[in-house]
């Protein structure tokens, strides 16, 4: 059980390097989007060139999503990407021969012919990974949550700015038709002025299985997964999928999906670019395993000018109320999270806020009177992000708003960690008064996998 | 709860035991540590987890602000465990601890692991987090002795400091492995 060598001899490397070393290519490159478009940017009607960093788990689910794209002629896909071969192999079976394999994110970074990428690796890559992408000139198309500390967040949002490209935070919560139908309902007061929102959501899981640390299995390269991460041993229950419930990586309920349900909330409060001026945490650890995030947890995010308060609940049993249900229906499905807003004439639930998102009927059935208020509508959180690329317009959950609910979640947990009220500093982006809890706004990251 | 008790508990067979014990092991404080990092070596894993998660709990109560002296009694144990004697799993985890709590009085122990194959990158990072001007010129006196290997790892440290180093630029992409992955259908 040891570090994983790097097999290529310095000198070697750099003298391929060029030549796109650690791939295997035996078609031309195809021809970037912005050869025949405005410098810098693709032209309307041209074809965008993807890559996919991070195939397993979601990743997978936005190559297929592109090869049904692709299949109508609206993009190329040129590399897909991963450390682990077993998924790299699936991703290349998926994205068809004209794709380039990688194991290597940084190579596809150093080809000119590719505009945008798509990063679905797990959460304590994306701001590295980003931030590289932008610095390289490619879009980005980022799962959420944005990034796992304070400072990787500013990181984000600096090169995306420096550089000029388009980045969408995969927070697809916003672009869902029930979005648009309860953001809509919300800003015409049909409930009146809200000042409380209350998030809820089940438990994280307990690891009940711990299993000692042991030896990656032969297909994974395990130091680079854990790239920017301090380096630990594998461990069965620290890898795809599960690294969700681990503090320093995946974070727990709060950041997967407090990134999709806060991420509607900041929306539909025309909140994004705020931020609250406490965070307080309370909640239960594991008693046993590996993974080290909250199970119940209650947070509250108290927002000043205007006032008003988010809550982050995640407790068992939150279920759906019968008059949601139609005539003759004794059953009804909704995801177990979502928001309830506190208007001073009623509330109005929402489940859901990622992929799957429903307003409840009253705001679904809702006319809207002469006069009232229009909000966007977003084509698609993937059409939202390609008219970003071609038009340079802010796309719905551009980078500032989801490094703004990603802090949202951090800071949510460090409170959490460290059993205390967090005062937070909007305009600084900073914590205030507490060494510790603003030592923690950043984490020192392995070379060479930095930003 | 006393250091008696602590100890019991952190032991037990029942996870629920162990758990009440790490989550209030921050009432013993600075006493509890050496012997919460003798448990962090013990042959059940959920015991010496326990261990670990009490010495964190230890730790992030300490510096609450205004708990200066809490700290400060800490910090000095910690730096007793930096030591040749504790293996590198309880000197990583002891580093990190450091991190978040450590000032001045911490650089030279850490500073001095900067030579040590085996926690270098952890050293470098938590000194790079450490803020003040001692664990900056440990940062730079380390880029001066480090080998060649390793000196694009303090020169990152220090330009996160806002140090400019010359001759040793940011570099990100090093030779990786490859994959033996070959495009499908091709």
């Amino acid at each position: 059980m040891t570090k994983q060598k790097r097999k290529i001899p310095r000198r070697t490397f750099l003298k391929s390097a060029s030549a796109v070393a650690g791939t295997t290519i035996g078609f031309p490159y195809v021809m970037s989007s912005r050869v025949l478009a405005a410098p810098g940017r693709a032209g309307a009607n041209d074809r965008l060139t993807m890559a996919h960093i991070g195939v397993g788990g979601m990743g997978g689910h936005h190559l297929r999503d592109m090869v049904q794209r692709m299949k109508k002629g609206e993009v190329n896909i040129a590399a897909v990407c991963d450390v682990d071969e077993k998924r790299l192999k699936r991703a290349s079976e998926m994205a068809g021969p004209q794709a380039d394999v990688y194991h290597d994110y940084r190579y596809i970074l150093q080809r000119k012919d590719i505009d945008a990428v798509v990063i679905s690796t797990p959460d304590h890559w994306h701001g590295v990974q980003t931030v590289h992408a932008a610095e390289s000139g490619k879009h980005v198309y980022v799962e959420k949550p944005a990034c796992c500390t304070i400072e990787e967040g500013k990181a984000m949002v600096r090169a995306a700015k420096e550089n000029k490209v388009s980045v969408q935070v995969g927070s697809q919560g916003r672009s869902q038709t029930d979005a648009y139908l309860a953001h809509r309902y919300l800003v015409n007061g049909a409930i009146g002025h809200i000042d409380r929102v209350t998030c809820f959501h089940y438990p994280s899981p307990v690891d009940n299985k711990p299993v000692p640390d042991s030896d990656p299995p032969a297909e994974l390269d395990w130091d680079f997964w854990l790239g920017p991460l301090r380096w630990r041993p594998y461990n069965q229950r620290y890898c795809h999928g599960t690294f969700r419930w681990v503090l320093e990586s995946g974070g727990g309920q709060i950041r997967d999906r407090g990134a999709h349900v806060m991420s509607c909330a900041m929306w539909w409060m025309g909140a994004d670019g705020t931020g609250p001026v406490t965070v307080e945490a309370t909640g239960t650890s594991p008693p046993q395993g590996l993974w080290d995030s909250a199970v119940e947890m209650d947070v509250t995010y108290t927002f000043k000018n205007p006032d008003w308060i988010l809550t982050w609940n995640q407790h068992p049993d939150f279920g759906v109320p019968p008059e949601e249900r139609k005539p003759g229906e004794d059953k009804i499905i909704r995801p177990g999270y979502g928001a309830v807003y506190h208007g001073t004439k009623g509330t109005f639930v929402h489940w859901g806020g990622d992929g799957g998102t429903w307003a409840e009927r009253k705001a679904r059935e809702w006319v809207p009177p002469p006069g009232a208020k229009e909000v966007y509508k977003s084509p698609g959180h993937k059409e939202d992000w390609f008219e970003g690329i071609k038009t340079g317009k802010k796309t719905i959950m551009n980078i500032e708003a989801g490094v703004g609910v990603a802090n949202l979640c951090i800071l949510g947990n460090i409170s959490f960690i460290l059993k205390r009220k967090i005062v937070w500093d909007q305009n600084k982006q900073e914590i205030v008064g507490d060494e510790q809890a603003r030592r923690m706004m950043s984490r020192p990251q392995r070379h060479p996998y930095h930003l | 709860m006393d250091t008696h008790d602590l100890i019991k508990n952190i032991k037990s067979k029942k996870e629920n035991v162990r758990a009440s014990a790490w989550q209030n092991a921050y009432t013993i404080g600075a006493p509890a540590i050496k012997p919460m990092a003798t448990f962090m070596r013990n042959v059940d894993l959920e015991v010496a987890r326990a261990a670990k998660r009490a010495l964190w709990n230890i730790v992030r109560y300490a510096c609450r602000p205004g708990c200066e002296s809490i700290a400060k009694a800490v910090v000095a144990e910690l730096i007793a465990l930096c030591g040749d004697d504790q293996p590198a799993a309880v000197r990583r985890e002891v580093l990190w601890m450091l991190s978040e709590i450590g000032g001045d009085e911490v650089v030279d122990p850490i500073a001095a692991l900067l030579t040590n194959q085996d926690l270098r990158e952890d050293a470098r990072m938590v000194l790079q987090r450490i803020p003040g001007n001692k664990s900056l010129a440990a940062l730079k006196a380390g880029l001066t002795a480090a080998p060649q290997d390793f000196k694009l790892n303090i020169a990152q440290s220090l330009r996160q400091r806002g140090v400019k180093v010359p001759g040793l630029p940011c570099q990100k992409l090093v030779p990786t492995k490859e994959t033996k992955v070959e495009p499908v259908g091709r």
